[in-house]
């Protein structure tokens, strides 16, 4: 039984990763309302980044690195394109920031090419945590679910022990009022939008060294993002940890199952009849693992629209 | 006045196919199909105000049924090849009333979500479940001759398409003239407002997603019957987003937008698809700056020209057009080199030969050899953006000066028209 354990890690740690991501988009959409369709781009830039600096600064270094320029990055797109479209609400920014995305990745494909790049975690870090049974676990991965924890907890601690927090909070709720008492809110909302990228872009340094690289890592992680949020609630923070580590856990231990619905339906005799019919029932739940986050969406849509912790629709 | 323009349209369309070369007309035939598939996406984002993001799930969905008819029924039966379409229209209908009652459950933001995951879900099953889609190779058929004809020739497959695609414009006009349309309208307008006429809110959502999703799975069973074959990479997230651009980079303001920025779109992309490997880029960024300086898109750009023809005059208007044009040209023959140059310098075999010599090779474009590391090969970009900035400025600068009190009118105007398509959803993503 040392895969339920491995499984149960792995997708814990794909799980923590997952909210790093959509922390950051959870924030930006609590606060403006604008969903931001290319945070999953700052997620990729951030691993790209990475990736370069990596050969002239070192690992550590890159890492930093690629987190303070995504950030800068987003704060640009913030500044200069968000911005520009406010006025016309909610949907222009929403398709703004898609035509973002879009550009993004071709950029991407422009620059690297359109195909997985060689980004690897070094050597000193490539070691094992520990030995259960016969394997051995990464200690990389559990770096990474560090990473988040210790993301998650600072966050936390800014937004509700901080002034800095306090202003934040409130500007989510009543803009203008804060305004009013003289807070620079267009600031705020750039900074929040920057630390969100910034968010996005350090997971993507971290998780860009293990999983791949490749120009197609921001649509799958941002589709995967977008799942955890309608999951979890939009603008939750609890509800979006909750999406992760379900979707997550979900994902890496449906992979391990080599079963199939007949295999489920051969207790009660009917392995010949399904597969007879074929398609879906026959098909083993580990190639199925892709696609099980999606249905639990539909699943939680169909019984709780607004998602596990969110508010009312 | 729009009747003769229009019949003018059809004429010229169907006299197609004896003024272009058969490559041509088949990318004629692409963009007839995605001048529809666009023109069924403006059903619901446009005139609904629901934005998807995964419409080619219905498409492919359309695609896949009529490829398993066309091999299921041979062409023979109620549904000969010229019929097929209809597969396609069912199917996507029926999906699209399955996806679309998920869908809009939710509003605004999160209902773009859920299209996009949906989306990615058939995206994700469809390579596995092999016996419905045919795995890597796709499902191929072949048309079966009907009604007279043998659909050998790209010039019958044409028509077929140009038919359906006609046929399929008319009944979304007519549906944006009946009652129905009109609560569609309403949809996006006034949501609440509807809520408390009693109307069925959840419904009307299904009826434009269902439409929409019927009108794309048509798209989707001409692009086959053209193809004469179907593979999984309809699904792709690609597909999605490039209905969007065409559709938007058109504009969702007014009935044709979409068609007309889809078929300029197709046929760009077929024109430059040889000489360029960033197309894609230029489409991308050609969004973000309609998205950014004209919401209306390109067909709310001629709009308003046209306003302002008729307000100052041809004379006056004619010069200040000009060195619109003129600056977007610089500017675009400067992003143009730019990116072009760039994406040779960083393409693979241009790194794999820099290694193996000495001093990095100059590169070829545009007839010429350039030297990578010249500093007069990136000034001729920069010059053409710098005299594109300074003639857009002036223009500008000319711009205001034209009438400064009619200009801010003019503003009011387009902002207030501007900002129609989104009321609806900035009210429900708040809410």
């Amino acid at each position: 039984m040392d895969w339920i354990a491995f499984s149960l890690l792995n997708g814990i740690i794909y799980g923590l990763l997952l909210f790093m991501v959509s922390a950051g988009l959870t924030l930006i959409f609590g606060m403006m309302g604008v969903l931001n369709f290319a945070h999953a781009s700052f997620y990729m830039l951030g691993a790209y980044f990475a990736y370069t600096l990596q050969g002239s600064v070192g690992f550590v270094p890159a890492i930093v690195g690629a987190t303070l320029l995504a950030g800068l990055v987003g704060a640009g797109v913030e500044r200069w394109f968000l911005r520009r479209v406010h006025r016309y609400g909610h949907a222009h920014e929403l398709l703004l920031t898609f035509g973002l995305s879009f550009v993004i990745a071709e950029l991407i494909k422009l620059f690297f090419g359109n195909y997985p790049v060689d980004y690897r975690i070094p050597r000193s870090l490539d070691v094992a945590a520990f030995v259960l049974g016969q394997q051995q676990y990464p200690a990389y991965r559990l770096l990474m679910g560090a990473v988040a924890l210790a993301m998650f907890a600072a966050i936390y601690l800014l937004l509700t022990r901080t002034r800095v927090g306090i202003v934040v909070r409130s500007a989510i709720y009543k803009p203008r009022m804060v305004e009013a008492l003289g807070h620079n809110v267009q600031l705020v909302f750039m900074g929040v939008f920057g630390v969100g990228a910034a968010l996005a872009g350090l997971a993507g340094a971290i998780a860009g060294a293990f999983y791949t690289t490749s120009p197609n890592m921001a649509l799958e992680v941002g589709v995967m993002v977008f799942v955890v949020v309608v999951v979890g609630g939009l603008g939750s923070l609890g509800g979006a940890m909750l999406a992760s580590l379900l979707i997550g856990v979900l994902t890496s231990v449906a992979v391990g199952i080599d079963r199939s619905a007949a295999d489920v339906l051969a207790f009660v005799g009917a392995r010949d009849w399904a597969e007879s019919v074929g398609g879906l029932l026959t098909l083993k739940l580990s190639s199925l693992a892709a696609t099980l986050p999606f249905a639990l969406m539909l699943l939680i849509l169909l019984l709780r629209p607004s998602g596990l912790m969110g508010d009312k629709d | 006045m729009r009747t003769p323009l229009i019949l003018t349209g059809v004429a010229l369309l169907a006299a197609l196919p004896l003024l272009v070369s058969a490559g041509l007309l088949n990318a004629s035939i692409q963009m007839l199909i995605a001048a529809l598939f666009a023109c069924a996406y403006s059903l619901l984002a446009g005139r609904a105000g629901m934005l998807s993001f995964g419409h080619a799930a219905y498409f492919g969905v359309g695609a896949f049924a009529t490829v398993h008819a066309m091999n299921a029924l041979g062409g023979s039966g109620l549904l000969p090849t010229p019929l097929m379409p209809l597969v396609g229209a069912v199917a996507g209908l029926g999906f699209g009333l399955v996806a679309g009652w998920f869908a809009t459950k939710r509003s605004g933001t999160v209902f773009a979500m859920i299209t996009l995951a949906i989306a990615e879900l058939l995206h994700a099953l469809a390579p596995q479940l092999k016996g419905w889609f045919g795995g890597e190779s796709g499902v191929s058929s072949m048309r079966m001759p009907a009604w007279g004809f043998d659909f050998g020739s790209t010039t019958q497959v044409y028509y077929l398409s140009l038919a359906w695609v006609l046929i399929s414009l008319a009944a979304l006009y007519f549906h944006s003239r009946t009652p129905l349309g009109r609560l569609t309208l309403a949809l996006r307008e006034n949501p609440h407002r509807l809520r408390f006429l009693g109307y069925d809110m959840h419904g009307l959502g299904v009826s434009a997603f269902a439409l929409s999703a019927m009108f794309s799975g048509i798209a989707g069973a001409l692009q086959v019957i053209s193809n004469e074959s179907a593979n999984y990479a309809v699904f792709d997230a690609g597909v999605s987003a490039s209905v969007v651009l065409n559709c938007f980079i058109g504009g969702v303001g007014s009935f044709l937008g979409p068609a007309l920025g889809a078929a300029l779109m197709t046929f760009f992309g077929y024109s430059v698809s040889d000489r360029t490997q960033v197309w894609l880029l230029y489409q991308g960024m050609l969004f973000v700056l309609v998205m950014m300086y004209m919401p209306d898109g390109l067909t709310g750009l001629v709009r308003a020209t046209a306003s302002m023809v008729r307000r100052h005059g041809f004379a006056r208007v004619l010069p200040l057009a000009l060195l619109w044009v003129a600056a977007a040209a610089l500017v675009a023959a400067g992003v143009v080199f730019g990116v072009e140059m760039l994406q040779r310098l960083f393409s693979q075999d241009y790194r794999a030969l820099a290694r193996l010599t000495a001093s990095p090779p100059p590169i070829a474009l545009f007839g010429r050899n350039w030297a990578t590391s010249a500093l007069s090969t990136w000034l001729v970009p920069a010059g053409l953006l710098a005299a594109g900035g300074l003639l857009g400025w002036g223009a500008a600068r000319r711009f205001g000066a034209l009438s400064p009190a009619s200009v801010t009118d003019d503003e009011k105007d387009a902002s207030s028209r501007e900002s129609t398509p989104v009321l609806g959803l900035s009210e429900q993503v708040r809410a």
